[in-house]
């Protein structure tokens, strides 16, 4: 099943164009990655989504169902910029919005509680926000965006802000809530957390679709790289697009060799051996999300 | 309960009652209703003036005496006339002076009415046919009470009484303990002649009424010497007088004609300033709690779980809420003090509560009332959504509360003066003035006509309101940036700027 659904969404503010023509699905029980820089679309395209705002144009579906406050027992949510009424305290603020999710009372406090000792803040329950430390109302935020234990998690930048320990946290979190079922999507500029966590991503660049699929296949839109050690230049073998020597010792020289887009390391190892090629080094060099995102975002925006 | 409109109406409600200003405010009436009699009862100036009279004549004093004492008990007569009518008790001696309303008390009434027992006797007789629950007849307070000179004051020449009495006069003697006098008066022995002047100290203005008395009754001696110079018989000259006219007067009852209109309206009156000290104060906090919501960066989060339509209800209805509670507290102190005193409060609320007795009159001030409530709300709500700190709500609020409040204090003044006037019944058909001046306007009596179709023009002027303001909230709630202009505004609220 479709946890969620975009279909050739569209959203104008004025003249300007926030999200342009965007189409993606997170399958049930996945964790997606929602990549971009800043002024992307991620906010814009999670606020559609939540029925916050509305698309210009586009069809937008969640659990098979249309946008709207519906869906919210349903839905769990982190925005990027979190704040908490200041005098209410953490327990009331998490049954509170546990009860706009239409939870019974009841039920939203025995689960603000439970969430509240698992994140280490049982014994400040019921301490206003406004005499909790920054760190301890972020754990609070993340109670209030997961007590209805949300089908569909949405997560805006939910690591901007964190200490490590809060990061560390929320990791936790969504893995834990990603084995109960949860569909979990979450937008970051931060490649690190989604090399750890996603199942699969999607990478916007000014409002446009730039890549979605697995991590691998991300990796894939990079050349592969490798480093060898032969008596002779790899240049000419199959595939290898540029080769640049580092040094060499023995008659053995060391390279740093590209291969063209699209090439298998493995069908290069296969040409050397059939072709008695010498060797006696034979390195795979892993691209990092990170320098996916460079290479598919590119200029301004992917250093963001 | 899980409407989420009503889940932020009670957040919302939550959040101002547990606020310290709520509670000074829901209490500083009660307080005021407690403290109001004791202040005025330690700040009240005594009614009764003392004045020393220094009489060289030999004759004046016992004649200013007298027409002290008769002009005390004419207004004795007046109350008691009014007394009776109030409650109905003229049955209790029907050929009694105080049972003659239309009618200026003559001397030698006030006289007869003296020396067949005064008050005392005309209640006794009034208490035989009045309701148990009647109050008693409250005397009036004499005006004046005559003060001895000191013998060795009495004894003076004229210019040691000149240069004395000044200082006996002045608040400095007050201040020191000394009996506090308010006139003194030196009457030379031959002011009936017309020679030296009679001459009055004070340390302030003079009181028409002393001056009245003195004038009439030294004039009177100045008369009769004069009579008699001219050889009129004493007798004669005396009978002279005590000619006076009879004069009747003709005026409502109590509590009607225009007496009524101030009565019956104070209630409207007030109903329609408490809705207005309440509007501001629970608006303002409304506002309070909308601009730390947008500068907490909590609206996504709540955003994304009611619409924007549901918090807005959510809040407006919270507002009223707070309001309301604030009036109820209010108006349930007012009756309970009304209860405690049983006096006069009691005695003025019941035909001040008298418009109430009309079903469609409570109606219509319930209605005007809870419409006013939410007309203003909804600008406060707005003018929250819009702001980033209470200083940028600061700037629409200022000539916001001017252009509601500024008007408040002439429609009052002008409903007591004439409820039905040109003026006022323009501001009633001016929308956000509506429920103030109709409110003010019902204990007077308004047609219902007019009733009805400012209703209906207010009720179209709030739907619209809550379109075209809904616009500027739904598109203000998640904008940063500087606050919109008023162009920016008015697209909105037109709707040709997308939310």
């Amino acid at each position: 099943m479709t946890a969620l659904l975009l279909d050739q969404v569209t959203k104008d503010f004025g003249d300007k164009r926030a999200v342009d023509d965007l189409s993606f699905a997170v399958g049930d029980g996945e964790v997606f990655g929602f990549l971009g820089g800043n002024g992307a679309g991620k906010t814009t395209s999670l606020r559609m989504v939540l029925d916050i705002i509305r698309p210009t144009s586009g069809r937008i579906e969640i659990l098979g169902r249309r946008p709207g406050r519906e869906n919210s027992g349903d839905l769990g949510f982190l925005p990027e910029e979190r704040g908490l009424y200041r005098t209410m305290t953490a327990l009331e603020t998490i049954t509170y919005f546990g009860r706009l999710k239409g939870m019974t009372r009841g039920d939203a406090r025995a689960e603000g509680k439970t969430l509240l000792d698992r994140f280490g803040l049982g014994s400040s329950a019921n301490t206003k926000i406004e005499k909790l430390s920054k760190g301890m109302a972020q754990k609070v935020q993340l109670a209030a965006a997961v007590v209805n234990a949300p089908r569909l998690l949405i997560l805006d930048e939910p690591f901007s802000g964190l200490d490590p320990v809060n990061q560390g946290l929320l990791e936790d979190e969504i893995r834990r809530l990603s084995r109960q079922g949860s569909t979990i999507v979450f937008s970051t500029h931060v490649m690190q957390h989604a090399e750890r966590l996603c199942d699969r991503l999607l990478l916007l660049a000014e409002g446009r679709k730039a890549f979605e699929g697995t991590q691998d296949e991300a990796r894939a839109t990079l050349p592969a790289r490798l480093m060898l050690t032969s008596r002779e230049t790899p240049m000419g073998l199959p595939g290898v697009a540029s080769v640049a020597q580092l040094g060499g010792n023995d008659g053995w020289s060391d390279w740093d060799v590209r291969l063209e887009t699209g090439g298998d390391p493995g069908d290069l190892l296969l040409a050397c051996t059939e072709r008695r090629f010498a060797l006696r080094r034979f390195e795979q060099s892993r691209p990092s999300l990170h320098d996916v995102f460079i290479h598919i975002v590119g200029g301004e925006e992917g250093q963001a | 309960m899980s409407n989420p409109i009503l889940l932020v109406a009670a957040r919302e409600f939550r959040q101002i009652a547990a606020t310290r200003s709520f509670w000074i405010t829901l209490l500083i009436l009660p307080f005021a209703l407690a403290i109001g009699p004791l202040a005025s009862h330690f700040m009240e100036k005594p009614h009764t003036e003392t004045v020393m009279l220094i009489d060289r004549s030999g004759q004046a004093v016992p004649a200013i005496a007298e027409r002290i004492e008769l002009e005390h008990q004419r207004q004795v007569l007046q109350s008691l006339s009014r007394y009776s009518e109030s409650h109905d008790l003229d049955r209790a001696d029907p050929k009694a002076a105080w049972a003659r309303h239309d009618h200026y008390y003559s001397d030698a009434e006030v006289k007869a009415f003296v020396a067949a027992g005064g008050a005392r006797r005309a209640e006794a007789a009034m208490r035989r046919v009045a309701a148990p629950d009647t109050k008693p007849f409250d005397e009036p307070e004499a005006d004046y009470r005559i003060v001895p000179p000191s013998p060795a004051l009495a004894a003076s020449g004229p210019a040691d009484i000149a240069r004395t009495l000044p200082g006996l006069v002045s608040p400095s003697r007050k201040d020191h303990g000394a009996e506090p006098l308010d006139y003194a008066v030196y009457i030379p022995a031959d002011f009936a002649r017309g020679g030296t002047p009679v001459q009055v100290w004070s340390d302030g203005a003079v009181a028409g009424q002393l001056m009245g008395v003195l004038q009439d009754t030294l004039t009177r001696a100045m008369r009769l010497h004069f009579l008699e110079v001219q050889g009129v018989r004493p007798e004669t000259a005396n009978a002279a007088q005590l000619i006076a006219p009879m004069i009747a007067v003709n005026r409502p009852s109590p509590g009607e004609g225009h007496e009524q209109v101030i009565i019956r309206s104070i209630l409207p009156l007030l109903v329609s300033y408490l809705l207005l000290m309440s509007l501001m104060l629970s608006g303002s906090w409304m506002l309070q709690g909308t601009v730390e919501e947008r500068s907490n960066k909590l609206l996504e989060t709540v955003l994304a779980c009611v619409s924007p339509n549901q918090l807005m209800y959510g809040k407006l209805i919270g507002t009223v809420a707070v309001g309301l509670t604030m009036v109820a507290v209010w108006v349930a102190c007012a009756i309970g003090a009304a209860f405690a005193t049983q006096g006069m409060i009691a005695d003025f609320l019941r035909p001040a509560l008298a418009p109430l007795s009309q079903p469609s009159v409570a109606i219509a001030m319930i209605y005007y009332f809870f419409a006013g409530y939410i007309m203003i709300s909804m600008i406060f709500l707005t003018i929250g959504a819009m702001s980033d700190s209470m200083r940028d709500a600061q700037s629409y609020l200022s000539p916001v509360m001017l252009v509601i409040a500024m008007p408040f204090a002439i429609i009052a003044q002008a409903v007591l003066r004439d409820s039905s006037s040109l003026g006022v019944r323009i501001m009633s058909w001016i929308p956000i003035y509506t429920p103030f001046t109709m409110l003010a306007r019902l204990g007077a009596g308004v047609p219902l006509w007019e009733v009805i179709g400012c209703a209906v023009t207010l009720a179209a002027f709030i739907a619209i309101e809550v379109v075209m303001l809904g616009r500027v909230f739904r598109a203000s709630l998640l904008g940063s940036g500087s606050k919109p202009n008023l162009a920016r505004i008015g697209r909105l609220m037109r709707g040709r700027e997308s939310e």
